[in-house]
């Protein structure tokens, strides 16, 4: 682990990626700590600039723009740790199914893999909303499907390449059983690329649930999701130009961070995952 | 001799009169074209079933009425009739001018038009239902045909609102017999009257297009053609006003400073007639006790809404009918916002940590803030308040029916006319289900909306209109917010002709300045 850390410490673009992510995870969790109530009125204020008092201003209805920025922070945060979470154990389970099983479980895994991938995320997620509904809750479970395939493919490859090495074939004549094999010895082999990948989503999702929110379909009110604070400031963008500057700095800041931060992580732990030259 | 051309000469000719195009002042364009923006798409263009102010703006351009609106009054002016007499309370009769053409080849505009077009509102229409506007004909007793071009309408009993809701608009438009013989269910979307305007195009969520008939008799209208564009959004519909795509558009009355600093802009600010407010559900649980309405009425903070959701450019209302009108209750109260009462209030129906409610409103920044507000205000008193935002086809459909059973909370805005018997009608206990969606029933008001609607009485009417209002306000059904502003962006040289209400537009008198 510590050498783990110390290649991304090493690397510039890593550290840099590091303390954003850090300070981001850090102001997501510590959010009721260090601000106000994100939601509380003061209609008196509406569209102040950034102030001792409020140190990014305030919104169409007076709210404190720093702590529901902070606290979009921390949505950003759960539906990224929730979803990864999802997508990496469902995709790790269908994968390992379908790299080690027999070719019946195999091609319709697949098949669904195609199906899911054929769709561009957003598209795809906002077909699933007019099914499921708008909601956060939702959008959790939306986001997880669409990136659940990527997950599901690394493994069933990794799975595909370690499926006859001979140490797992030892294990097979010493009459060790599948279950066995898989989560003694598959899966904490598999883990390294697995967990690059899910650094590598992280970005994505907090992308696609600030989307969503943005048209409506995702945080409802008075949630402060990134996306709900760029749509707000949009539609009072001639009032106040600093909730979707605030708003939108911060989206472009955790995606730059959790992007440098993947790919340290992936240089870290699987260099030849690399697609740069 | 044949011209010969080289590319050279092609390019700099084409540059040429690019540029001549480009210098060319747009003002310099003859103007027969105006392009309006429409805040939702239409959706049914049969006056009996139409929806809202939209598609009676469009009936009143393409169809005739006996009577009109004069341009931006409320005066009316023959119309289709060439005389109109009320004889007494009860009976007024009329006689058509000759030779008006319906569009579409379906022939003469003849007293049976009349007879079919105003009998039909009481009568079973799509699927047994009756028209959504039958109550403005409610006083309709039959239209006698006397002759091609004469007739009478014979009244049940006195109504003093039937010129102004039914003869002189929407209901009053003038269709034709043999087309809805013809089309059947189509009428909804295909519309051909006798007016100024002929119904040339409807794409659904696209545009509208209005031409001048070449057979209309009377006055031409001044633009030849009008192009209707459904813009949802109003920042989209402010960007589409800045690049010159539209013509005139209505705003929110929080848009008209910002929509102030384009030059190109005339900005247009009527009072307004509407009346908008949060409608709460008495069947529904637990809003059928009325100490959780009263605790919601007190925790609702009203003058913040009014600042934060209309910037403070409109009044606060305090009852149904808006200053001006006729049953305008001057005394009306003004409920103060009492949080430790709100809360004991909930604590005596049994709820004293509050419960989760849900505010279904229409997908406009106005009202989504105005619920954010009163998500904020009622938070305070323990109620977690979801909102639920809708676009226009889904929420107009979500108090109707079985549906509506299941409304909760509703933001609300109704467009005015001038008669108050247009206003109250949507609060009877029979609309419940169709625009009642608080599902309000009381017989002292429907028997008052009765009288109303038939005594020439203004002072007994006036004292009945007062009376239903006391009746809404003990309800505790009805927070009332604010009869808004009607604000509106034109091009400078565009003159638009709008009826008092604000809502009302009559294509037909837009005008260049």
């Amino acid at each position: 682990m510590s050498t783990i850390f110390g290649h991304i410490w090493r690397s510039s673009t890593g550290k840099f990626g590091l303390i954003l992510a850090v300070a981001i995870i850090g102001s997501a969790v510590f959010a009721p700590w260090l601000t106000g109530d994100p939601n509380r009125i003061d209609v008196l204020n509406r569209f102040a600039g950034p102030s001792w008092q409020h140190w990014m201003g305030t919104d169409h209805l007076g709210r404190d723009l720093f702590s529901r920025i902070l606290h979009g922070a921390r949505i950003a945060m759960e539906v990224a740790a929730a979803v990864t979470a999802i997508a990496l154990s469902l995709g790790t389970v269908l994968g390992v199914a379908a790299g080690y099983g027999p070719r019946q479980v195999e091609r319709p895994i697949l098949i669904l893999f195609d199906i899911l991938y054929s769709f561009p995320n957003l598209i795809f997620a906002l077909a699933l909303v007019a099914i499921l509904g708008p909601g956060l809750e939702n959008v959790v479970i939306i986001v997880a499907m669409t990136v659940m395939p990527h997950f599901g493919r690394i493994a069933r490859a990794q799975v595909l390449r370690l499926k006859h090495a001979p140490f797992l074939e030892a294990e097979r004549v010493l009459g060790a059983s599948t279950a066995r094999i898989v989560f003694r010895h598959v899966i904490p082999n598999i883990a390294g690329p697995l967990i690059v990948v899910a650094g590598m989503e992280v970005p994505a999702v907090i992308t696609i649930e600030a989307g969503l929110s943005f048209l409506g379909l995702g945080a409802r009110p008075p949630l402060a999701s990134w996306g709900t604070l760029l749509h707000d400031g949009y539609t009072y963008l001639s009032q106040s130009a600093w909730p979707v500057f605030f708003a939108g700095m911060m989206l472009t800041t955790a995606t730059l961070a959790f992007t440098l931060f993947g790919e340290a992580l992936r240089d870290a732990i699987d260099p030849r995952l690399r697609t740069d030259p | 001799m044949a011209l010969k051309f080289d590319r050279r000469q092609v390019l700099r000719g084409a540059a040429a009169g690019a540029a001549g195009a480009a210098l060319w002042p747009i003002d310099a364009f003859s103007r027969d074209r105006l392009v309006i923006r429409l805040d939702r798409d239409l959706q049914n263009l049969d006056p009996a079933y139409r929806i809202g102010p939209l598609e009676a703006n469009i009936l009143r351009g393409v169809t005739r009425r006996l009577v009109k609106f004069k341009p931006g009054v409320v005066e009316f002016e023959n119309d289709a009739a060439a005389s109109i007499k009320q004889v007494d309370d009860k009976l007024i009769e009329f006689t058509l001018k000759e030779g008006m053409r319906f569009q579409g080849g379906f022939g003469e505009l003849t007293a049976d038009d009349v007879k079919f077009s105003f009998e039909r509102f009481n009568q079973p229409g799509p699927g047994g239902k009756k028209s959504t506007y039958a109550k403005d004909w409610d006083a309709l007793d039959g239209v006698e045909v006397t002759g091609k071009y004469s007739g009478r309408l014979v009244l049940k009993r006195p109504a003093p609102a039937l010129w102004m809701i039914a003869i002189g608009d929407g209901s009053g438009c003038i269709v034709s017999r043999k087309a809805f013989d013809a089309l059947g269910e189509k009428t909804a979307v295909q519309l051909h009257g006798a007016g100024p305007y002929a119904l040339a195009e409807w794409v659904p969520n696209q545009r509208i297009l209005l031409r001048a008939d070449p057979n209309y008799v009377g006055p031409k209208p001044y633009f030849q053609e009008v192009v209707l564009r459904p813009i949802l959004e109003g920042k989209t519909a402010q960007l589409a006003f800045r690049s010159g795509e539209i013509d005139f558009t209505s705003l929110e009355p929080t848009e008209a400073a910002e929509m102030a600093r384009d030059p190109s802009a005339a900005i247009i600010k009527k009072d307004s007639i509407n009346y908008v407010w949060i409608g709460i559900n008495v069947e529904k649980k637990p809003y059928d006790d009325i100490r959780v309405r009263q605790a919601i009425q007190k925790a609702i903070d009203v003058d913040q809404v009014i600042l934060g959701a209309y910037d403070g450019t409109v009044a606060r209302a305090r009852s149904l009918m808006a200053p001006g009108l006729l049953g305008h209750w001057a005394d009306a109260p003004v409920i103060k916002r009492d949080l430790p009462g709100a809360k004991k209030l909930l604590a005596d129906a049994g709820l004293p940590n509050g419960f989760k409610a849900k505010i279904t409103v229409l997908n406009r920044p106005t009202f989504q803030a105005a619920a954010q507000i009163a998500q904020a205000n009622l938070a305070e008193i323990g109620v977690d308040l979801a909102i639920e935002v809708l676009d226009t086809g889904t929420y107009y459909s979500s108090g109707k029916g079985d549906v509506g059973k299941n409304l909760e909370l509703s933001l609300q805005r109704f467009g005015g006319k001038l008669d108050p018997g247009f206003q109250t009608q949507w609060f009877t206990g029979e609309q419940v289900g169709e625009w009642n969606w608080q599902r309000w029933r009381n017989d002292e008001f429907d028997r008052l909306d009765r009288i109303g609607q038939s005594t020439v009485d203004t002072k007994a009417r006036e004292a009945a209109y007062i009376r239903m209002q006391q009746l809404m306000a003990d309800s505790v059904a009805y927070i009332w917010l604010t009869h808004e502003v009607n604000v509106f962006a034109g091009k400078t040289w565009l003159r638009p002709s709008i009826l008092p209400n604000g809502d009302d537009w009559q294509y037909e008198h837009f005008l260049e300045a």
